[in-house]
């Protein structure tokens, strides 16, 4: 059951296999094996292993490369900073919650811009002066860890991140 | 009657013996000497968590302090080995906790740690001192603000949690700190890496920042290694360095920011002051304009790892030729011949070079590396021994001269990407080319081979590496003949691991004894018969010979069927009770 020496032979035509589409260029490689594979063994012991239609993309197991550096190389263009925190928000009166991802937000500033956008208000916050104005105004409140609604803005964007659960937009004339 | 030593003598004696080859070579002196040698033993290495139980170490060895121990077998580390396999250290922990209650360190490489273990140790071990995880896996923030909570206060300088699952274990280990102590002083941690470069747990990776503790780092003059998650913006980084000129080791966040000069002057300055830095990494997403920043500190780098940064050869060189102590480097192949050359010119105290492969999934290579980068560098740099290459063209005559310009070479691992690549120039297989390498680098004990080889390269590998203790083969050989080169002419083999090879039954059958002299043996892809590991697991009732077969039973296939994986080791503990249901042990007719 030894390799038959073809093998070696399909190893210098598989460079000129026809290239698959564009997807991805891993299945190429994944092809090039099955092909150099099923022409010398009888066993069927590693095709399903370089089996083409197996859609485990990162399960790959050659080169030897470790799983932190193929992630790494993978993922370019794909930064780590795609990662998402969504929270819900109300606004009061409103039974129908929206969410919101903070990790979009670069700081307060940033959030209470989409607030505004999002629920077409005027939002205030702990870095606005105390002149509240009744028309189309309200503020924000965040329930943090402990179950206790707080005013949005006192501590420091990623102390908030830490503690936030999700956000709350009410009237004026409540507060 | 032959006068002997006191113990107390022989005691003393042994105290100034601590490699374990030593200690074990004394211990098959006579009764005594194991006697005095097992209670004096402090500390021990267990490369296979499996060749012997919890309890026979601790009969043996009843005051040990430090333990080190290993679990999945290498290739673990490209996937091969399926989840659920073992290695959990759980067992070990409950034992030792209750034998080993001043135990003070504990190092574990690819083995399963839950946040049950890691709580069992913060609760066991009053005198606990250092921990280190690499490439485990299986635990949260749970375990380690549980090692945090109960263990703070007594991490010594060695601590060091660098794992694929690492999360922000020094922010629980801060701010638990700064709960006990009620003040910002990190005391005594010295090595504080934060976060994987890769978190898999996003959310608690973006939650630490430094404005979370406004004053950290805190005066902590101990802080020796400080790695930061890629997380954290570049911008933070010269206050962080502020902070601790002291620094000895620096992984950077990411490495990326509009280029403002306040900042690149702010970062340069704070580089400047860093006089004790030897060992720079990170540099995630890094912007090649704010890379002179860290030139001031050049000049005392010895380590450099580069791996993930994205850079083009002209940057690279430009740093890398800064680095004229540099012994270490690990870098993409961005780096292309031309760096090389470049580092081969400037960096002559070099002795390991990586070169991992930016695009390993292309088959036609994107950079312009080949062979020569990694002939100039053996020929510039006479104190190089270690080399990883990952290429994609190969020639013999480039081995050949490798081999004789570094007769010095201890580790050789060459990964040409596309299996079966013969000599381009000659189109030959590549056996003369490792033949040269193993018969001229006689200190050679880590050797991985690639390309197009045929059982020539084994009869080679068998004659003349006889120093060689750990051999990793793919896509290679003819069929039994080569294995049965290696397993009969490399006296000092401990581990060996192929893939996706020819070869069966014979050799391994002809070379059973020599399997309870290694560590292990793996196989998988190969053409090796269950009826041969059911022999092999019979007559050897000292090995554990191991199936794996996701396919199902292997008994529901005629015996001439060849296994999936194969994992042989030699065992004093017997079977593994441990087992998943892909994995079936061969035992020995009782």
């Amino acid at each position: 059951m030894g390799r038959a020496t073809n093998s070696s032979s399909s190893s210098i035509d598989s460079s000129s296999h026809p290239t698959v589409s564009s997807a991805s260029s891993f299945p190429r490689l994944k092809r090039d094996l099955s092909t150099d594979l099923s022409l010398g063994l009888s066993i069927s012991t590693s095709d399903h292993h370089y089996c083409p239609s197996t859609p485990r993309e990162q399960q790959s197991d050659w080169p030897p490369i470790k799983t932190l550096l193929r992630k790494a190389l993978a993922g370019e263009g794909n930064k780590c900073n795609d990662a998402t925190f969504f929270v819900k928000v109300y606004m009061e009166g409103i039974p129908i919650g929206r969410k919101l991802d903070l990790f979009a937000h670069d700081g307060y500033h940033a959030l209470i811009r989409t607030l505004d956008h999002m629920f077409s208000t005027t939002i205030l916050w702990a870095e606005v002066d105390g002149v509240l104005h009744s028309e189309k105004c309200h503020v924000l409140t965040y329930e943090d860890k402990e179950g206790d609604w707080m005013m949005v803005g006192d501590v420091p964007w990623e102390l908030f991140l830490t503690t936030v659960k999700r956000l709350k937009i009410t009237r004026v004339d409540k507060y | 009657m032959a006068y002997s030593f006191p113990e107390e003598v022989l005691e003393h004696v042994f105290s100034f013996i601590h490699t374990d080859k030593d200690r074990n070579a004394i211990s098959l002196v006579c009764k005594s000497w194991y006697e005095v040698e097992r209670w004096s033993r402090r500390r021990i290495f267990i490369g296979n968590c499996y060749a012997v139980s919890p309890g026979i170490v601790i009969r043996r060895f009843p005051e040990l302090r430090s333990v080190a121990l290993k679990g999945k077998p290498h290739f673990a580390d490209f996937n091969l080995v399926p989840d659920g396999w073992g290695g959990n250290v759980y067992p070990w922990i409950a034992a030792m906790a209750m034998a080993y209650p001043m135990l003070e360190e504990l190092r574990l490489k690819r083995m399963v740690v839950t946040d049950e273990s890691l709580e069992l140790i913060s609760r066991s071990f009053k005198n606990f001192k250092v921990l280190v995880l690499s490439s485990c896996e299986g635990f949260s923030t749970d375990g380690l603000a549980a090692i945090a909570a109960n263990c703070s206060g007594r991490f010594s300088e060695e601590s060091r949690i660098s794992s694929f699952d690492l999360l922000s274990f020094a922010t629980f280990f801060l701010s638990n700190q700064t709960k006990r102590y009620n003040r910002f002083e990190l005391k005594p941690a010295c090595e504080v890496d934060i976060g994987s470069p890769i978190s898999l747990i996003p959310d608690f990776a973006h939650h630490w920042c430094p404005s979370t503790f406004p004053a950290w780092p805190p005066r902590c003059p101990s802080l020796r290694t400080l790695r930061l998650n890629r997380a954290v913006p570049l911008d933070r980084l010269p206050n962080l360095l502020r902070r601790a000129p002291q620094l000895v080791e620096l992984g950077t966040g990411a490495y990326s920011a509009e280029h403002r000069p306040e900042v690149f002057s702010s970062l340069a300055g704070a580089f400047s002051n860093c006089k004790e830095l030897k060992s720079l990494s990170g540099f995630w997403d890094v912007v090649p304009d704010y890379l002179p920043a860290v030139y001031p500190a050049c000049s005392g780098i010895t380590s450099l790892n580069l791996s993930y940064a994205t850079i083009q050869s002209p940057d690279l060189i430009k740093l890398v030729t800064q680095c004229q102590n540099l012994q270490r480097l690990w870098v993409l192949d961005y780096i292309e011949d031309s760096g090389l050359d470049a580092l081969a010119a400037s960096c002559k105290d070099l002795q390991e070079l990586r070169v991992f492969p930016s695009e390993p999934y292309d088959m036609e290579g994107n950079v312009a590396l080949t062979e020569q980068g990694l002939v100039s560098v053996s020929e510039g740099c006479p104190k190089l021994h270690s080399v990883l290459y990952f290429c994609r063209q190969m020639t013999n005559a480039a081995l050949v001269s490798i081999a004789k310009n570094r007769p010095n070479m201890t580790r050789f691992r060459l990964c040409i990407i596309e299996p079966r690549t013969r000599d381009y120039q000659t189109l030959e297989p590549l056996d003369v080319g490792f033949g040269a390498i193993v018969e001229h680098c006689k200190e050679l004990h880590r050797l991985s081979l690639s390309g197009l080889l045929t059982d020539r390269v084994f009869e080679y590998i068998g004659t003349h590496a006889k120093k060689l203790e750990m051999l990793s083969v793919a896509f290679a050989g003819d069929g039994d003949l080569g294995l049965h080169h290696v397993l009969s002419g490399c006296k000092s083999l401990r581990k060996l691991e192929i893939r996706d090879c020819p070869f069966g039954d014979k050799a391994l059958l002809a070379n059973a004894a020599k399997l309870e002299t290694m560590r292990s043996l793996w196989m998988s892809s190969c053409s090796v018969s269950f009826g041969a590991c059911k022999l092999l697991g019979q007559k050897m009732p000292r090995l554990n010979v191991e199936v794996m077969d996701e396919r199902g039973r292997p008994d529901s296939r005629p015996e001439s069927c060849s296994v999936e994986k194969l994992y042989i080791y030699r065992s004093v503990a017997g079977p593994r009770s441990d087992m998943p249901r892909f994995v079936w042990t061969m035992k020995t007719p009782s």
